[in-house]
């Protein structure tokens, strides 16, 4: 018989540290070395973590596929498993399943220009297609890397994406709502004011991705669409609530697809043709 | 496909003979309806039923069961305990259902308790004489040409018995001697004849070609308000519609030490935590909104994704539902006719 | 082994019914015996201790000065509490007549015109009138399985997780044909589920024991009874009989607006 795609994957926690007040880091990895250093994954896609007796829920992979062997996450600690989830420490095993989803359209990116748009969480699975992309750093055309969050000490990753500032081959551009630090050297302001950055835009050979808290989206598409990128080259991914991960369970349902599967990125074109997806 | 035929005063002694394969269902009466029940008995055996409470999908995706029972992270996956049964008595249209399950179920991410459980489960098909909420006629499911082991057609004294699978050819072997290979031209016209009287019992009639375009025109429609706001959120039509296969997960843990069982049982996407996710976001707080999505899924999705309807005319919501919003109400709204 | 919680099991006003549903866990008994350290559970044993508690299970409603003072003293030395059952939870049967200014005409007929002298009681309230209670598990009496799962769930800090759902999800996985069709008033539809649909697997329409379903729609479940030919007295007291308190307080402005 085939494999039972339910049964969670025993993975040891190999660190895991604050990114900001409640939301952790976890990078785990599977228990053999081979299986740790072969499990392969696309930038975008989602694993179900898994704790017996309590629950399983979805979490964005935040690694690259292009460093091997260790899996990362940056979990909100919001409900009963996350709490559970956060009581853990390093060396304790978890349950993971998948990766699961569609993941980003890697192949269709190649030698485009990029416009990766944060805003919040959404620099978790953002960050993977951003380390893919900076690892294959030739395949790809111009990258543009906006994240903004409310305030210093909410953004993720915040060393690590100050460090990106240095790179030539990078626009890394920060911003906080409101600086209430006083030492905040980048932009203030909502992510959209960052837009004004972006020169010379190619829009026929560029692709955005965007990932954010829900009322983020409308202005940032606006302003995508105002710099001419078709609509089916702004990329999205969503957040359903599921309980398998394989099309099953039907929670993840938006009109004719499947979340778990047919996502969770999708297309600005898919939202409008679609309905309700945000 | 072979067809055999079986004199009707030998059904029973053709049933007894299954109990080698395993356990044998089919319709037994409950209080004034019917469902499938277990047949220790045959005397129990009902063949007036026009249709179950539950459809045959409570067999292949029972409403609650153990996936895995675990001890930490050491899983042990409850799939030797599904027994084997002979369900007896499956009207087309619920075989039409099951082939729709198996797409939902073996495509994509097979599953392996579905996988399991359709392999233990003999499908025995009956042909059937509707009622006047039966509409298998407008969805095309009146008849099947697959997803059975044996369709058993009805006639005046004899059964015509299309073997269906390779499992079906087996259990036809049990009694081979029961049945009769020979089929005669008059035995052709006589279920040609019962064809077309049947076709003409079909009162009830849903067109649903086009649907999902109609659902796209009433994407705003006030309608959904009106059944939202009648809508009592008890679920039942999910429960029993042959093609409702959405499920929760939840852990039993035992008091003591670290094991338990992770259960799936059935849910349904007209009750409001069906769209929660953490941190309390509701994607579909309103009944309206629950309610559209259901139709949706039904008459607009699965044509999307399947080439066909989520609806096979089964009539089971028209029977169910309290407050009259079934797939005849509904789809009636929506043509505004 | 991190420490068992220690936890309490306490009767107020009513039956005991879901303290004897507890004991008559034959099969998990010794679980639920060794899973925490019990220190007092007076059905079960004489020798109790009263301490400082990590888990208190609450059977019956507050009817007394006495009571209402008990459950006052054990909040304050109770890190969770949880009510069991209808009477702890809504206040019980006993407070179907709840805001109806009836209470004082009915205590006299049943006791005469000289009261009791040990403690001074009134009309029965739930738990939560007088303290704040962490967790409810309803029912008349409560569901062994669903308190089984939830035991487990409390003694690891898990918080306690009972369905939204009405009882009709579970009544069709038992495969009854539905009471209202056949014109029985049943309270499925508006009360939550838990019981394994107890009632009409016997062909007994629901009383609402497990108290209103957080997303019940009354209006079309009172729109219904009265289409066939139930009178509003008739819906309200077989609401209230169990629903009790919650019942009042939940639907307080809706019930308004569905009476006129």
């Amino acid at each position: 018989m085939a494999t039972n795609v339910y049964l969670p994957e025993p993975m040891r926690i190999v660190r895991r540290f604050n990114l900001i007040s409640d939301v952790r880091f976890f990078q785990v990895r599977p228990l053999a070395m081979d299986r740790a250093l072969s499990l392969d994954y696309l930038p975008g896609q989602f694993m179900i973590v898994s704790l017996p007796g309590i629950g399983e829920a979805p979490f964005s992979i935040s690694s690259t596929p292009s460093r091997p062997g260790l899996i990362e996450f940056g979990i909100r600690n919001v409900g009963v498993l996350t709490e559970q989830l956060f009581k853990l420490k390093e060396n304790e095993i978890i349950g993971v399943r998948g990766p699961y989803g569609n993941g980003f359209p890697i192949s269709k990116f190649e030698k485009k220009d990029l416009i990766i748009v944060v805003g919040g969480l959404g620099a978790v699975p953002l960050r993977s297609l951003l380390l893919y992309t900076l690892d294959n750093r030739d395949r790809f055309g111009k990258i543009y890397f906006l994240y903004g969050a409310r305030r210093p000490n909410e953004m993720l990753f915040l060393n690590e994406f100050l460090e990106l500032k240095g790179r030539d081959d990078l626009n890394c551009l920060l911003s906080v709502d409101k600086d209430d630090t006083g030492k905040w050297t980048e932009n203030v302001g909502v992510v959209t004011t960052l837009f004004k950055h972006l020169k010379g835009i190619n829009p026929n050979n560029t692709y955005a991705t965007v990932c954010g808290p829900p009322v983020m989206y409308k202005f940032v598409i606006d302003e995508l669409l105002k710099l001419g990128i078709p609509k089916h080259q702004i990329l999205m991914t969503l957040e359903r609530r599921m309980h398998c991960g394989v099309g099953k369970c039907g929670h993840c349902v938006i009109g004719s697809i499947y979340t778990c599967m047919d996502g969770p990125v999708f297309s600005h074109w898919d939202v409008l043709h679609m309905k309700d997806l945000i | 496909m072979k067809v055999l035929k079986l004199q009707k005063r030998n059904l029973n002694s053709y049933l007894e003979s299954l109990r080698v394969f395993g356990e044998i269902y089919g319709p037994v009466r409950k209080d004034e309806k019917y469902i499938y029940g277990q047949l220790d008995d045959l005397d129990k055996l009902d063949l007036r039923m026009l249709r179950t409470i539950l459809p045959v999908k409570k067999f292949l995706v029972p409403p609650k069961f153990n996936t895995f029972s675990f001890e930490g992270y050491t899983y042990k996956p409850e799939l030797e305990k599904i027994p084997r049964r002979v369900i007896f008595g499956v009207h087309p249209c619920e075989i039409h259902g099951l082939l729709i399950l198996d797409k939902f179920f073996l495509e994509r991410f097979p599953d392996p308790y579905y996988q399991e459980r359709r392999k233990n489960t003999a499908i025995l098909g009956l042909s059937c004489v509707p009622d006047e909420k039966c509409f298998a006629k407008s969805t095309g499911t009146h008849f099947v040409e697959s997803g059975f082991d044996l369709a058993f057609n009805e006639l005046q004294d004899f059964y015509l018995v299309w073997v269906g699978s390779s499992l079906g050819d087996d259990l036809v072997r049990l009694r081979l001697d029961l049945f009769e290979e020979d089929i005669k031209e008059r035995d052709l016209h006589e279920y040609m004849k019962w064809r077309s009287w049947r076709d003409s019992q079909y009162k009830l009639k849903l067109d649903m070609t086009g649907m999902p375009d109609i659902m796209e025109l009433n994407y705003n429609s006030p309608i959904w308000k009106k059944f939202g706001d009648k809508d009592l959120s008890c679920g039942a039509c999910s429960m029993v519609c042959p093609t409702c296969p959405c499920y929760n997960v939840r852990d039993q843990l035992k008091p003591v030490g670290n094991s338990g069982e992770r259960q799936r049982h059935w849910d349904s996407c007209m009750f409001k935590p069906f769209a929660v996710v953490a941190g309390g976001h509701n994607f579909r707080e309103n009944r309206a909104e629950r309610v559209k999505l259901w139709y949706t899924h039904k008459l607009k999705a699965f044509i999307t994704e399947f080439g066909k309807p989520a609806c096979v005319g089964c009539g089971r919501c028209i029977d169910t539902c309290p407050v009259d919003i079934n797939i005849k109400t509904v789809v009636t709204a929506l043509k505004g006719v | 082994m991190p420490e068992k919680p220690k936890a309490g099991f306490y009767n107020l006003s009513g039956c005991s019914g879901c303290l004897l549903t507890i004991l008559n866990c034959e099969d998990q008994i010794l679980d639920i015996f060794n899973g925490a350290n019990i220190v007092s559970f007076l059905m079960a044993n004489s020798a109790n201790i009263e301490k400082d508690l990590d888990i208190a299970f609450i059977d019956g409603s507050v009817t007394t000065d006495e009571q209402e003072e008990f459950v006052k003293e054990l909040r304050a030395r109770t890190k969770k509490i949880v009510c069991l059952g209808v009477c702890s939870c809504y206040g019980g049967v006993q407070a179907m007549e709840y805001e109806k200014n009836t209470w004082s005409a009915r205590f006299k007929k049943v006791y005469g015109t000289k009261p009791p002298t040990i403690t001074k009681p009134f009309e029965s309230r739930p738990v939560d009138a007088f303290v704040p209670v962490d967790y409810y598990l309803p029912g008349c009496p409560i569901d062994a399985n669903q308190f089984l799962y939830n035991y487990a769930r409390l003694l690891r800090g898990l918080p306690v997780d009972i369905p939204k759902t009405p009882v009709c999800l579970e009544c069709k996985w038992r495969e009854n044909e539905c009471l209202l069709l056949k014109n029985i008033m049943c309270l499925g539809p508006v009360t939550a589920t838990g019981c394994n649909a107890r009632c009409p697997s016997v062909n007994l329409p629901c009383v609402g024991c497990f108290g209103p379903a957080d997303e019940g729609n009354l209006t079309s479940e009172f729109n219904l009874l009265k289409e066939k030919g139930f009178s509003f007295p008739e819906i309200e007291r077989k609401l209230r009989m169990f629903g009790g308190v919650k019942f009042v307080n939940k639907f307080k402005t809706m019930w308004k607006k569905v009476k006129k």
